[in-house]
């Protein structure tokens, strides 16, 4: 694999991840927001709307650059991968458009709900918050469903050997299923823990405990989900699956590891704030520990494909095959590129840790 | 396949709505500057409390931005996939270089968003300025791709070779023979080039066709088009925020809106002062240069003609004729009998082609005259002169008028002898102290929105036939997905844009106007003591 062929993957990789690891934190607290906040305005509940607002405050920050990773993976494919973009967008161009339609959904009511907090009636911002966190899960239904195609592709398989256009048949794909469902449960627990570990620097046990249940009982879901989709995997896609029960197998195995860690400190935690105890030190770390396991999980679904880009079976078909050759493409100014989204992943970080562990970003608005 | 032509408005949609919110996106951070500058130079909190309200309308705003920026982007690649060709070659650089600007402009908006007010101002401007920085890179290197588009710059005589009445555009830094012979490819078979280009393995058979992957940087068309496409959306920017701000006098008679409008309107002034006749003097002669026919198309030019007032402005000399589409045709019949096939075989292209594992006849095409593909063309652009015109000279007319409010408001808010007494006099025609200040931030906008959407129109329209202008059609670069056309999905698209959109813009709305009732609850659930809560603005 030549050297732009390699760094448009990396690239790609690493876009995919970030932008993974962002919707992660951003639709499991989404959900969580928009129910308490339901539950405040229903039952006139004073701390239900105080803990909507803390963990809504993980979206407001994060989902703007989350979203500029979904554009940087865009750039990548279509830059680096021109066959594979444009192979995905006509195929898959209902997928796509879902997710598109879910991305315009999604992101301005994330903004206008947080704005107009207090300025709206609470049943119409509730109804807002709604429309928010349930758009999100509009996202992943499309663009898992370009994930699922490069490790079986039924649809982009059928179109490319007969010309007809495929329309829904990407929601045949077994995979899309398995991957989906494992997603989604994903997204809400990590969200759950997330949360936990907000609600541990704001020292608001209810909140622990509250955020902790949801997300160690989605965690419960995972240990099926999980292996529903590891085994999918040796089902529809085996060279996938080899890659990552060998070649990626240590890093399959600290991510086991670190799934087992994050349910026995969960349970053991929420045993004792149960017990009336007070919060263990160490719920703080179970956000970060969760989000570490998106990140793993993601590497391995992804990393796992080299040299491939796309798994047909027994057989991979290399990146080359996707790859832009139409002229040669200028690397320093890639490297410089990837140096500058290290810096913005910086500055983002230091505004994140002023918003949320400074706790700048004010619960109650200030009046303008 | 899909009939483009249902599918163009689709995409003008998609780019007006994301042309609203970029215009405040980098309008907003200059009146929120001048804000802050006001609030750390007189402590004067009215200045904090505006830049405050102005944040929070262009947080909100971003995120409109934000997704019609993703509608426009993914809608070129789903819509238009064809252009993923550009994006492997001449976009590439630019757009790479685009996503340092985006991921950094949303980086540090977050960062200022979350430290006004806790940090001092100076320090709160230093990261605004970043955040503009780089939100004005990103239009940039967007006004980069679509000039390209507008002149395509690299490909040397290639337009030429077809359209004799075309300059040469750069540089020749293609492979003249794959760049033709796509291009007849698509010709001859009638099919969206995307439909070749999405083979695997198909680009590596093809190998280079760019062969300086930076020349879009180059592009002199670009250099104009930047300054002048940035400054108008900062214009309209600052005079919405300035009308924003007016309306609240207007209403309310409160004299503190007054000294927020003031240095808004100052700030405007010196802007329109560098846009109006400096910069798009300089965009103007890019036209001429290099869109021929959008530039006749301005002029409703259907013969050359003399007018020394254009040809003043247009050309620098009051002498020369406004080129018309007589011109044009006459350049055209230059290629005599000249065919297709005659074409091909200079540039050493073979009669059957094999793409991506197909074989593609271009006999079919090779007895068609150069001359009549040519002048076919012309009658297309030329099908568009009472559109193009009429909306160029609408533009320009509105442009003054936002001018002389410009002035009228700037003279009126800061005495200088005699134009303040003028701009006094003038301002006194339109009522009380209240309304005139309202009206004349109203023509700010009038003057600043128009020209600028009838510019764009300009830019866009005049391009046609083409989609980058002498290279390629919209047939070529459509989608082949049959049912993008289909009434269901046209309907359920523009339902779903309409909607998010309209609501952003009407949230933005509530956002900048409403008052906060409803805290009691959050404030009770954060501890807050009733007796700290505060009234309105």
């Amino acid at each position: 694999m030549n050297e732009a062929v390699f760094i448009g993957f990396v690239g790609l990789g690493l876009a995919v991840t970030l932008h993974i690891l962002f919707t992660a934190m951003t639709l499991g607290t989404g959900l969580i927001a928009a129910y308490y906040r339901w539950l405040a305005y229903r039952k006139n509940d004073a701390w239900s709307e105080l803990f909507a607002r803390k963990a809504f405050k993980v979206l407001i920050v994060s989902e703007l650059f989350s979203g500029v990773w979904g554009t940087i993976i865009t750039v990548f494919l279509a830059g680096f991968f021109t066959a594979l973009t444009t192979l995905a967008t006509n195929a898959l161009f209902i997928p796509i458009a879902i997710a598109i339609a879910s991305i315009m959904v999604r992101i301005p009511t994330i903004a206008i709900s947080w704005y107009t907090w207090g300025k709206i009636h609470p049943k119409t911002h509730s109804l807002i918050m709604w429309v928010m966190a349930l758009s999100g899960f509009g996202i992943p239904f499309g663009f898992r469903a370009i994930f699922a195609e490069i490790n079986n592709p039924v649809a982009v398989g059928y179109y490319l050997q007969t010309g007809n256009n495929p329309g829904f048949m990407p929601y045949e794909n077994p995979l899309f299923w398995t991957l989906y469902l494992h997603t989604v449960a994903a997204v809400i627990s990590t969200g759950g823990f997330v949360a936990a570990s907000l609600m541990s620097l704001e020292k608001d046990p209810k909140g622990i405990s509250t955020a902790l249940k949801i997300g160690f009982l989605v965690l419960m879901a995972q240990l099926s989900l999980g292996p529903l989709y590891w085994l999918s995997l040796s089902w529809y896609a085996p060279l996938l699956f080899n890659s990552v029960n060998t070649t990626f197998g240590p890093l399959f195995a600290i991510k086991l590891v670190a799934v087992a860690t994050l349910f026995i400190l969960g349970l053991q935690a929420y045993r004792k704030i149960k017990a009336g105890a007070a919060a263990p030190g160490y719920v703080k770390w179970l956000g970060p520990l969760a989000l570490f396991i998106v990140v793993a999980g993601e590497v391995l679904n992804d990393g796992s494909h080299y040299p491939y880009m796309v798994i047909a079976g027994e057989k991979g078909l290399p990146a080359t095959l996707f790859a832009n050759f139409y002229m040669d493409i200028p690397m320093g100014a890639v490297y410089v590129i990837l140096a500058f989204f290290i810096f913005s992943v910086v500055v983002f970080t230091t505004a994140a840790f002023y918003a949320l562990y400074r706790r700048f970003l004010a619960e109650v608005p200030q009046a303008e | 396949m899909p009939n483009p032509n249902l599918l163009r408005p689709l995409s003008a949609l998609g780019v007006y709505f994301h042309g609203v919110y970029i215009s405040l996106t980098f309008g907003l951070p200059v009146a929120i500057g001048v804000m802050l500058w006001k609030w750390w130079r007189t402590g004067d909190k009215v200045y904090y409390r505006a830049a405050r309200l102005m944040t929070a309308v262009l947080a909100v705003n971003f995120a409109l931005g934000a997704i019609t920026g993703t509608l426009v982007e993914f809608g070129l690649v789903q819509i238009w996939p064809g252009v993923n060709l550009a994006i492997a070659t001449f976009a590439f650089v630019p757009l790479a270089l685009e996503l340092i600007a985006f991921s950094n402009e949303i980086a540090f908006l977050i960062l200022f968003i979350v430290t006004l007010g806790r940090v001092r101002p100076p320090v709160s401007i230093a990261i605004l300025a970043a955040y503009a920085g780089f939100a004005y890179l990103s239009g940039v290197l967007i006004t980069t791709v679509n000039s390209w588009m507008q002149a395509p710059w690299g490909v040397g005589p290639v337009a030429k070779a077809l359209y004799p009445f075309m300059p040469e555009y750069g540089p020749n830094v293609v492979d003249v023979q794959k760049l033709v012979a796509l291009k007849l490819a698509a010709v001859a078979t009638g099919s969206p080039i995307s439909l070749i280009i999405e083979k695997p393995g198909f680009a590596e058979t093809v190998g280079i066709v760019l062969k300086d992957p930076n020349v879009a940087l180059y592009s002199p068309y670009a250099l104009v088009s930047m300054f002048h496409n940035i400054l108008a959306a900062i214009l309209i920017g600052m005079a919405v925020a300035t009308a924003g701000w007016a309306y609240k006098y207007f209403k309310t008679g409160n004299e503190e809106y007054l000294k927020i409008v003031k240095p808004l309107a100052g700030a405007f002034a010196v802007i329109f002062v560098i846009q109006a006749p400096i910069v798009a003097h300089f965009m103007g002669e890019m036209v001429v240069e290099y869109n021929p026919t959008k530039f006749a198309l301005m002029e409703g030019a259907v013969t050359t003609f003399n007018d020394p007032i254009i040809a003043l402005v247009a050309y620098g000399d009051p002498n020369k004729p406004i080129v018309g589409f007589d011109q044009f045709e006459k350049a055209c019949l230059s290629h005599g009998n000249a065919t297709v096939g005659d074409l091909a075989k200079t540039l050493g292209i073979p009669t059957v082609l094999q793409l991506a594992g197909q074989t593609v006849d271009l006999n079919g095409i090779a007895s068609l005259k150069l001359s009549d593909l040519c002048l076919a063309d012309l009658q297309k652009a030329m099908s568009y002169m009472p559109l193009v015109h009429t909306t160029y000279y609408v533009k320009v007319a509105f442009a003054i008028i936002g001018g002389l409010a410009a002035a009228v408001l700037l003279f009126y808010f800061y005495k200088v002898p005699g134009l303040s007494s003028l701009a006094a006099a003038i301002a006194r025609i339109l009522g009380d102290e209240r309304r005139r200040v309202f009206i004349l931030a109203l023509l700010l906008v009038l003057g600043t929105v128009i020209p600028a959407v009838g510019g764009w129109a300009v830019r866009e329209i005049g391009r046609k036939p083409w989609t980058v202008y002498g290279l390629l059609y919209p047939s070529e670069v459509v989608t082949p997905v049959p049912y993008a056309t289909s009434p269901g999905f046209l309907a359920v698209t523009y339902l779903v844009i309409l909607a998010v959109n309209l609501g952003g813009l009407f949230a933005m709305y509530l956002v900048a106007t409403r008052e906060y009732k409803f805290l009691e609850l959050l404030k009770r659930g954060a501890g807050v003591e009733k007796s700290e809560s505060k009234v309105g603005a």
